[in-house]
């Protein structure tokens, strides 16, 4: 499937509560050793509960410059959250369903090195 | 000699921004018009370009990364393709007056119809893009375009008034028999033309022509804290030119040669000779700037190979997308619109390029993943996002304004 | 089997990652791809996916997914406008050939060994080749 597809997706609880929008999707370079690079695995994804459109990341890294597009970035995406793969129970069209009990975790990335 | 080319880059960025054909223009038509009263809005206009060219360059040399890449990847398609749009409209109306620019400019020096001189500028452009190392090019039309300090010379050659020069530009505001809007459409044209996006696509992307890296740092600040007042000095001595000789004389600027007619009366052949080298110049540095940035800005938003670092042949659509541009412009000019005409419209396409241009740089340049410790400090970032919303106020105001006073009539 | 053997290894904490984390849409998307000598070949459009069936229950413990591909082409007016481009016609960058991830995607292979610079290419031969001076370093 087309990664587009997925982002902008109505997050769903099982019992079809929207609990936000898909705005991203974590991934992390640690599969099966490649030629090159590692397998690259989807490990959860980031639901926004009032936007569906991805952003510049504030809500989920540390970066805090300038002040006033990080603070109402960070309010605009207040209450996001990660949910892990394993807590997705179905991907469609426009939707993606979590488990029942599925949890909700921080989406606060690790510091990346600079490259 | 060493240390003038080594703020080549800043230099003729800077002429593109602040005195190429519209802005020579715009610059006497202000002077003629309201003295040195919009003098402020040019020092307003440098600080910003300043301030952005800096964060701009710094991106480029710490992280690589010129500025439309960075505006595609944190804009997206959408949003960026808008800007893209507009930019590019801007580069080649711009390009197009260059082109008519560098033929009045010789018209000057020979008396011979511009229309003969369009195909000779464009050739002359897209041979100096295509052959000639970027280095060479810089530093050349930088040079030749230092010339235009003859107006300065010529302000000081005119014994003005200063105390009244100084009540103007300390006062400002319309004049009793100009309406409040058409001040302000000026105040807008002159901020927009000192902060146009072609600067830093152009600046950025030099960056990465001359492969600057962190250890250039302190270059990539001379540059700009060179070049950028220098362009504004230029601006505001050409507006004071104007202001000292034809304001009095209630002479409405039109065209060329009324711009060059105060240095003429100053210093006489000589000095008009300066004037016209330099114009000669800046025009056709200006259209180098703005060919190379219709080419940057479409190469970085699709992630094509760009560079007159890599051989045409390694950078085939870049190239093909500067010579396109060029013959539009050629096609543009056959049909005898006024090129100094061509440029006032582009403040429209300005009010929605500034703000999606200026936004990306901002943010990248406190982003630790590409600048490292090299990120915005407190102060950059407080003058940054005032800038912002000042280049929102005027983008909001330029179209109704534009409008209002019939472009500047 | 060592490929199954590693996806099937029990998921770890979110919090304890294994390798680089990253998010597919702020790290990865529009960015600038390069090839092995640092020649830009195009930018990322969008991501394939493989290991996501449309509207099949995803049962607890199966193979995470992972990315395959970088898209281009096509897919730009895609994201642009919106729909979807027929399979047949996206121009692929398969993910295995990406050697690493940072502010831009570095291939391990030259630009020259893919489909998606092939207009590139044409652009080159065709046109810009043919002009004298076209294949020399400026002066």
């Amino acid at each position: 499937m087309i990664l587009s597809d997925l982002l902008g997706s109505d997050a769903l609880e099982a019992d079809g509560r929207r609990v936000g929008g898909v705005v991203d999707v974590r991934l992390e370079i640690s599969g099966a050793p490649a030629q090159l690079l590692a397998e690259t695995v989807v490990t959860g994804v980031l639901v926004s509960p009032r936007s569906r459109v991805s952003t510049w990341g504030y809500e989920r890294r540390g970066e805090n410059g300038p002040v006033v597009i990080a603070r109402l970035q960070r309010w605009l995406h207040r209450g996001s959250f990660l949910v892990s793969w394993d807590d997705v129970e179905l991907v469609d069209e426009g939707r993606v369903v979590f488990r029942d009990g599925y949890e909700r975790h921080d989406p606060m990335l690790p510091p990346a090195p600079k490259t | 000699m060493k240390k003038l080319f080594a703020v080549a880059l800043g230099i003729l960025t800077a002429i593109g921004g602040f005195v190429d054909i519209g802005d020579l223009v715009t610059n006497a038509v202000v002077g003629s018009r309201f003295g040195l009263g919009l003098a402020w809005v040019v020092l307003v206009g440098v600080v910003g370009i300043c301030v952005y060219a800096q964060m701009s360059g710094r991106v480029a040399a710490v992280s690589g990364r010129a500025t439309f890449e960075i505006i595609r990847e944190r804009l997206g398609p959408r949003a960026g393709l808008a800007n893209l749009a507009a930019s590019f409209l801007i580069n080649l109306l711009t390009v197009t007056a260059e082109i008519g620019g560098v033929a009045l400019a010789l018209q000057l020096a020979t008396s011979v119809d511009p229309m003969w001189w369009i195909p000779v500028a464009a050739f002359g452009v897209w041979i100096v893009i295509w052959r000639a190392r970027f280095d060479l090019l810089e530093n050349v039309t930088g040079l030749l375009g230092l010339t235009l300090i003859v107006f300065a010379v010529a302000l000081f050659m005119l014994s003005p008034d200063w105390g009244s020069l100084a009540d103007q530009a300390l006062r400002p505001g319309p004049p009793a028999d100009e309406p409040v809007a058409t001040y302000w459409f000026y105040a807008i044209a002159l901020f927009g033309a000192a902060m146009t996006p072609y600067e830093v696509f152009f600046f950025s992307s030099g960056a990465i022509e001359e492969k600057w890296t962190e250890k250039d740092l302190a270059k990539s600040r001379l540059n700009v804290l060179v070049g950028f007042p220098l362009g504004g000095l230029l601006s505001i001595a050409i507006a004071g030119c104007a202001a000292v000789v034809l304001l009095p004389a209630s002479i409405d600027v039109t065209s060329l040669s009324q711009v060059v007619l105060p240095v003429a009366e100053a210093g006489g052949k000589v000095a008009l000779s300066f004037a016209i080298v330099g114009i000669l110049a800046a025009t056709f540095g200006a259209a180098l700037e703005t060919t190379l940035s219709s080419g940057y800005t479409l190469a970085q938003y699709f992630g094509w190979s760009w560079g007159k670092f890599r051989r045409p042949a390694r950078a085939a659509r870049f190239h093909l997308a500067m010579i396109v541009c060029i013959l539009v412009a050629v096609a543009i000019l056959a049909t005898g619109v006024d090129p100094i005409l061509v440029t006032e419209y582009s403040v429209v396409f300005s009010a929605v390029a500034l703000p999606l241009t200026y936004l990306p740089i901002l943010i990248i340049a406190n982003d630790r993943e590409y600048m490292g410790d090299k990120v915005n400090g407190r102060g950059m970032n407080l003058v940054g996002t005032i800038y912002l919303v000042i280049i929102l106020v005027a983008a909001t105001a330029a179209i109704p304004l534009l409008i209002v006073t019939g472009a500047g009539a | 089997m060592n490929d199954e053997s590693a996806q099937r290894m029990p998921r770890p904490d979110p919090r304890a990652p294994r390798g680089r984390v990253l998010d597919a849409h702020l790290h990865l998307l529009d960015r600038q791809v390069l090839d092995r000598d640092g020649t830009p070949v195009t930018t990322i459009d969008d991501l394939e996916l493989d290991g996501i069936e449309l509207g099949a229950r995803i049962e607890p413990g199966s193979p995470a997914p992972s990315v395959a591909a970088i898209l281009t082409g096509p897919q730009l007016l895609m994201r642009i406008f919106g729909g979807h481009a027929p399979a047949a016609r996206r121009i692929s960058i398969p993910w295995k050939l990406v050697a690493s991830v940072g502010t831009t995607v570095r291939l391990g292979v030259g630009a020259d060994s893919l489909d998606a610079s092939w207009v590139e290419r044409w652009v080159s031969r065709h046109i810009i080749g043919r002009i004298p001076g076209g294949r020399h370093d400026p002066e």
